[in-house]
């Protein structure tokens, strides 16, 4: 080989990298030195008003974390969030999406109706759905009331045994045309031959969608679900709208936690290693699902 | 035209161009100015134009910042001193001045203010609440608002009454409101509940001294408050997590026979109540002694700023004369120049009077670097714990003395 093939293949092997190049550098910018960032923080005593002071303490922070009664009750309070928020959101968008494959005169306005609610901003969902269960001036007080359910206003968001579910019913509103969405265009790519076959084999409406539709649409779900979980278990913009977090720590979830301690405790060290705790079972989660689709690919 | 030499002609006027625009900009100095008002539809343009028309060599930027109990507005500022993106000057309050002194954030006033003429029409009282401990003056005042008590008058009437003026009497009349889905008192748990549970608990004996919050006269105080809600049942049930809307609202709705606020929300409760409402200071406590919240409100120029004279120049014309008064309209609150107060018919005469009656038991919240969280989530965090029965109320009391005493 002379020398000016050999350097043309060099360039020709190195052009990707330099394509890649600006890409993998912004990506450093913005994700990396952050992560990075949060993570050294987590390892000192950084109070934002006093950053002068700063000091090292190791994994102090995150022994604290361990013993703080706040951190447990937020970890639970998410579990909770992400595993409601996040089965209701499928559930809803998998009828949804079933009712909206069907053939009917309006599906072109009812695929865009369905939109809406996943198109409005987290604080407009947040206002809105306070003012929905207001004690006093609340619709949903209202119409329970007249349809006989309930004999008096209930606080729906001031009582620790109703706040979180109802926050959790807002986001599963504003959620569910998500997976409406991804998972209605996934039914469109099944086969029609599939169900022509199951219905010669005499596979009645139920078993064609156990057999037929589900296996079809097992790979999209699995990636909604995922994207979704994180995230969910990410968001805290509704729950500080709607009630800061209470009452008390009863809508505490771990990223809230970790906010209300950076912002008003100004405690940047606590909250980075509240937030890398809630990243590392993030990761779990994407691993097992990473692991996963590596398995399917195998088989 | 050659496309070469179509190039560089563009090039050069880009340059030329580029080159003179500093020369256009040093003749305006920008200052921003970071501000909230209760009613964020209130805007200051017309205070601009003024201050613009009369000082043309600098343009104002006045930006208004949500205030979110007040927990927003201050996170903003931080955030954006340590990130060194923040305004010339913003609106402040004494309780952040500690902070703002660990991180050495504000520029002292001292020089500017011994050449600025109007000095005296503020009186030397608020100069002095408004020193640091340093000896410095660090804050131009702006107005003030003190918390006193709003009652429905034609309701007490009905049930005989007259406005509380003792802890007895408060509860009294929240008992004696309480009926038909209405409540006698409606109390403020959510954000910015510190202004609700001072009267009670910090006029009850309870103080932000060492060991002030778990004597046994701070713990009774605060076990008869927590009891309004749980006990007494005089307390809507959304009551902690009320704010100031919430309250506000209930109130105007005719659900609450009492609140707690300040003249800021006269206007709104008077134009949806009329003659049915007024103010009394907030009760006094079981000895005697009452405590309410000073609500200062105060102008500073942070240390960063390259403009500081011409930031001076705003700050000073917004507590002057005439435009402190205009001031005071945005914000609804009460003007801090005496010559503006003087004959101040903007609020209906009784709820100013009560302002001025609730002036000798008027506090701002210590000067601690704790204090901003202790508003933004200690207390609220606890109260609402305490209110809904999760909590001992006595541990809400150590919680708030641990904060300040660790």
């Amino acid at each position: 080989m002379n020398k000016v093939t050999a350097s043309s293949a060099t360039l020709r092997a190195s052009t990707p990298y330099g394509f890649l190049l600006p890409a993998l550098l912004v990506t450093a910018l913005v994700i990396l030195f952050p992560v990075l960032q949060t993570a050294w923080f987590s390892l000192h005593d950084y109070i934002l008003y006093d950053p002068d002071n700063s000091r090292f303490v190791g994994l102090r922070n995150f022994a604290v974390a361990l013993s703080d009664e706040v951190f447990w009750i937020a970890l639970l309070n998410s579990a909770i969030w992400v595993t409601g928020i996040v089965s209701l959101q499928l559930l809803l968008g998998l009828v949804a999406a079933l009712l909206l494959n069907q053939s009917f005169w309006w599906r072109g306005l009812a695929r865009a109706l369905v939109i809406i609610p996943w198109a409005l901003p987290s604080v407009i969902i947040g206002l809105m759905w306070t003012w929905i269960y207001d004690f006093n001036l609340g619709v949903f007080n209202d119409i329970l009331l007249r349809i006989g359910l309930i004999s008096a206003p209930h606080p729906w968001l001031a009582q620790p045994s109703t706040a979180l579910a109802c926050i959790m019913l807002a986001l599963v509103w504003q959620g569910f045309p998500f997976f409406t969405v991804t998972i209605l265009a996934g039914l469109q790519t099944v086969p029609p031959e599939l169900y022509e076959a199951a219905e010669i084999d005499g596979a009645s409406a139920w078993r064609q969608f156990i057999h037929v539709t589900l296996p079809s649409i097992a790979g999209i779900v699995a990636t909604a679900v995922l994207l979704r979980i994180i995230w969910v278990a990410n968001s805290l913009d509704v729950i500080l709208v709607m009630t800061g977090g209470g009452p008390g720590y009863a809508t505490h979830t771990l990223p809230l936690y970790a906010f209300l301690r950076a912002y008003t405790g100004m405690e940047f060290g606590y909250a980075a290693s509240l937030s890398l705790m809630l990243t590392a079972i993030l990761l779990g989660i994407v691993w097992l699902y990473v692991r996963r689709q590596t398995g399917e690919l195998e088989k | 035209m050659e496309r070469r030499t179509f190039m560089k002609l563009a090039g050069a006027a880009a340059l030329s161009f580029e080159a003179a625009r500093p020369a256009i900009a040093q003749g305006k100095t920008t200052v921003r100015w970071w501000y909230h008002y209760d009613n964020p539809q209130n805007t200051p343009a017309s205070l601009v134009a003024k201050f613009e028309a009369e000082n043309p060599d600098i343009k104002i930027q006045a930006e208004p910042i949500p205030w979110g109990g007040g927990t927003d507005y201050i996170n903003r500022i931080f955030s954006a001193l340590v990130a060194g993106n923040q305004p010339d000057c913003a609106m402040v309050r004494l309780s952040y001045l500690s902070r703002f002194g660990q991180m050495k954030a504000l520029e002292p006033l001292d020089g500017f203010l011994a050449n600025w003429k109007s000095r005296s029409d503020i009186s030397d009282n608020v100069w002095k609440i408004n020193r640091s401990p340093d000896g410095k003056q660090y804050y131009m005042p702006l107005h003030y608002v003190v918390i006193y008590l709003y009652y429905r008058q034609d309701l007490l009437q009905q049930a005989g009454l007259q406005p509380p003026k003792t802890f007895d009497d408060f509860l009294t009349a929240a008992k004696a409101l309480t009926r038909d889905g209405i409540y006698g008192y409606g109390m403020r748990g959510g954000a910015g509940c510190h202004d609700n549970w001072g009267p009670f608990v910090l006029g009850g004996g309870a103080s932000f001294e060492k060991g002030g919050m778990v004597t046994d006269k701070a713990l009774a105080a605060n076990r008869w408050f927590v009891d309004l809600a749980l006990k007494h049942k005089v307390v809507p049930p959304s009551a902690p997590t009320d704010a100031f809307r919430q309250i506000v609202d209930a109130f105007k709705a005719g659900r609450t026979g009492m609140a707690i606020h300040h003249i800021g929300s006269a206007a709104e409760v008077v134009g949806a109540l009329g003659d049915k409402v007024s103010a009394v200071p907030v009760p006094r406590g079981p000895d005697g002694s009452g405590w309410t919240y000073f609500g200062d409100e105060s102008n500073a120029i942070f240390a960063g700023s390259k403009n500081k004279d011409a930031t001076f120049r705003w700050i000073s014309f917004l507590s002057s004369a005439e435009n402190n008064a205009e001031q005071a309209k945005l914000s609804g609150q009460l003007p801090i120049t005496i010559s503006d107060a003087k004959n101040w018919t903007v609020h209906p005469k009784r709820f100013v009077e009560a302002s001025d009656a609730s002036l000798p038991i008027a506090k701002p919240l210590p000067d601690h670097v704790k204090t901003p969280d202790f508003v933004g989530r200690v207390l609220p965090t606890n109260l609402q714990r305490a209110l809904t029965g999760g909590m001992n109320p006595d541990d809400l009391m150590k919680a708030v003395e641990q904060t300040f005493h660790g």
